[in-house]
């Protein structure tokens, strides 16, 4: 049983006239576009329920980068976004759609959790890359279940992924209120890990190391995708499935494959959030961090060069949301609008653009 | 009342909501529109049935408006993959995150923070005069509320309409070869685009259930995965009416018995009871799906100047 068959939005190859300037100018345009259109509508509705709209987008674009602590607090939150992005996204260019991100990052937390409080007395130099990679190992192993049930029973991807969301919540409440419970926090919290396991600290405000970390997996992601062997397979299943079949790529594995590194990048964002943030595991630390890597790797079109900077977009958007509850006493969930907006829009002007290059033609 | 009626009487409770979405997702599918907003747009449906209930003083009212919203939705993801062919999952989740953030927004600017939130009264249970008063069946099947009766007459209508109709033959040619269908004058694109509003109207009438049953108001995560399961469920019942009903008692039955295990305290820890749904629909899954069967077009785009037929 499949039914993802419609070759995703990969961004549209650069054989029109114009060559590669012009299309990049026309991608530039319809985000610009999207954007304004959203910001306009969702002013709409802001004036609408009785508040000023500027006063809120004041306070959504410039919280980010009017104190270092605020520029600090986006640059936190855009290590998970962007991983979950990546976890979206690298899955999504073999036609496959991973909504387990969730599941997968809580996952990986609770194994670097198990590791950071078990071996508490290692060393640095041991326990992080140990906490790290267990984060990464059990992500991996997470989504290679949903994967082997795509694989072996053909169980489409979107449920095997996000069923198995639910179960996640399940090991983390368990973990965190069973087995390692602090119970002296009054919520499903785990004792801290030991102190080998915290990411390091630098700069004042100070900022974990996972954010190098992300920057080194996001770069390396793009190569792999553009420029390596598994990658152009990748693309080739993404494109047309039956085409790479008769050309020798194995395509259900690369699929599996795909969803396997996806949960890697997922679990990986977990141990972060354990190691680099709260120095333990706390039930709901996954946040909505899932939807918005969804959004994130949809808005971004596919394209892993593009999900870092939209994420940081949507991480600005993030923190902004709250302090926009505050000041200007609109509700933060109009940001999860605001980005369900751009997104529709920016398929919407896909449309649109295509239509009046036809008519000039 | 003994234990084995109230166990049953709860299940068949519990299965409205899974009825509804998945019946949702089915009627919509059989034409060849997947949606995958059904979370999104139960919570809207929950949101919307919650806060006009509450302002109008009726839960009919709410019903109907939490309908008319998510037939919106629907009819949305309907026109947007047919009229202009973009990506039906694409748009499926754009739309389960527009949904999802209404419905947070929506009781928020009605209700604000409050701690102490605001209830609206449940639906009454019906009992049908006669019927209730046989043993087992009747206090299972015949004392319940209106919408358990509207989950099993929508099942009845969707087989009869899509078996029995000549409109229904039209519906599933659309969603097994749309070209066949079009070469014989069956408007391909109107046909999706109802079927799908339809479908979305059930899904926000499933989640307007929610409030009106269980907890009296709006609560963040009170669909819980229903959404989801719908979908499983519409696959587990291979795309079709009768099979998505006896399913739902399935589905039901391992959401009740969760339930009751954790409350009995039985001595497993009640985490692993809660993912007991979640599991067993992915075990019943592996097996199920050998004889499952789908809607040949199920997700895709027609496009009638397409020289493939595929």
């Amino acid at each position: 049983m499949t039914t993802t068959t419609a070759p995703v939005q990969t961004p549209p190859r650069t054989e029109t006239r114009g060559g590669r300037g012009h299309a990049l100018a026309r991608q530039v345009v319809s985000y610009v576009v999207a954007v304004l259109m959203a910001f306009v509508v969702a002013g709409i509705i802001i004036a609408v329920l009785g508040h000023n709209p500027f006063d809120a987008y004041r306070a959504i674009v410039t919280t980010s980068f009017k104190s270092g602590f605020g520029f600090v607090e986006t640059v936190h939150k855009w290590v998970p976004l962007v991983l979950l992005a990546l976890a979206f996204t690298i899955p999504l260019a073999a036609g496959k759609y991973n909504i387990g991100g969730e599941g997968q990052l809580l996952v990986g937390a609770t194994a670097s959790a198990a590791a950071g409080i078990l071996l508490a007395d290692l060393p640095v130099y041991v326990l992080l890359p140990l906490v790290l990679v267990c984060g990464v190992l059990a992500g991996a192993v997470f989504a290679w279940v949903a994967a082997w049930l795509m694989d072996r029973f053909g169980i489409n991807e979107i449920l095997s992924t996000v069923l198995l969301n639910f179960v996640s919540f399940g090991i983390v409440d368990y973990v965190a209120s069973e087995v390692w419970s602090d119970p002296a926090a009054g919520h499903p919290t785990t004792i801290p890990i030991g102190e080998g396991g915290l990411l390091p600290l630098v700069g004042r405000p100070p900022m974990h190391l996972g954010v190098l970390l992300a920057v080194l997996v996001a770069a390396a992601t793009v190569v792999v995708m553009r420029r390596s062997v598994p990658g152009f397979e990748l693309r080739a299943v993404g494109a047309n499935s039956r085409a790479a079949q008769v050309h020798g790529i194995r395509v259900g594995r690369v699929a599996v494959g795909s969803l396997v590194v996806g949960g890697a990048l997922a679990g990986l964002a977990g141990a972060i959030e354990v190691a680099g943030v709260h120095g333990k595991l706390i039930e709901g630390m996954q946040s909505n961090y899932l939807l918005l890597g969804i959004i994130i790797g949809l808005i971004a079109r596919g394209n892993a060069l593009a999900v870092p900077f939209v994420a940081f977009g949507i991480a600005v958007l993030e923190v902004g949301s709250s302090a926009m509850q505050r000041s200007a006493g609109v509700p933060s969930e109009m940001v999860l609008i605001v980005e369900a907006l751009i997104l529709l829009f920016l398929l919407f002007s896909d449309v649109v653009g295509a239509r009046l290059r036809r008519s000039s033609r | 009342m003994n234990e084995v009626t109230s166990f049953l009487q709860l299940v068949v409770t519990a299965m409205v909501p899974f009825i509804l979405a998945a019946q949702g997702t089915m009627i919509a599918g059989r034409a060849g529109v997947f949606n995958v907003a059904q979370e999104g747009l139960m919570m809207l449906g929950a949101s919307v049935g919650f806060l006009v209930s509450l302002t109008f003083g009726g839960n009919l009212v709410g019903l109907v408006v939490a309908g008319l919203g998510g037939g919106l939705f629907g009819w949305f993801l309907g026109w947007v993959t047919t009229r202009f062919r973009l990506d039906q999952f694409v748009i499926g989740l754009a739309l389960f995150f527009a949904a999802a953030g209404l419905a947070s927004l929506l009781y928020k600017v009605v209700i604000g923070v409050t701690l102490k939130p605001p209830l609206i009264p449940t639906l009454d249970d019906l009992s049908i005069p006669g019927l209730s008063a046989i043993p087992l069946v009747g206090p299972v099947l015949f004392q319940q509320s209106a919408m358990v009766y509207f989950a099993f007459l929508v099942s009845g209508g969707l087989y009869w309409l899509l078996y029995k109709t000549n409109h229904g033959l039209k519906l599933r040619s659309v969603g097994e070869n749309p070209k066949a269908a079009d070469s014989l004058g069956v408007n391909v694109a109107r046909t999706r685009i109802w079927c799908s509003a339809a479908g979305g109207a059930l899904m926000a009438l499933a989640g307007a259930y929610l409030p009106m049953t269980y907890t009296g108001t709006y609560t963040e995560g009170m669909v819980a995965g229903r959404g989801w399961l719908a979908i499983a469920l519409a696959f587990f019942g291979g795309w079709r009416p009768q099979y998505i009903l006896a399913g739902s008692a399935f589905f039901a039955g391992m959401e009740v018995l969760a339930l009751r295990v954790q409350v009995g305290g039985l001595d497993v820890p009640h985490q692993f009871i809660s993912m007991l749904p979640y599991v067993a629909t992915l075990l019943v899954m592996m097996f199920a799906l050998r004889w499952a069967r789908i809607p040949a077009f199920l997700g895709r785009n027609y496009d009638r100047e397409s020289r493939t037929s595929h």
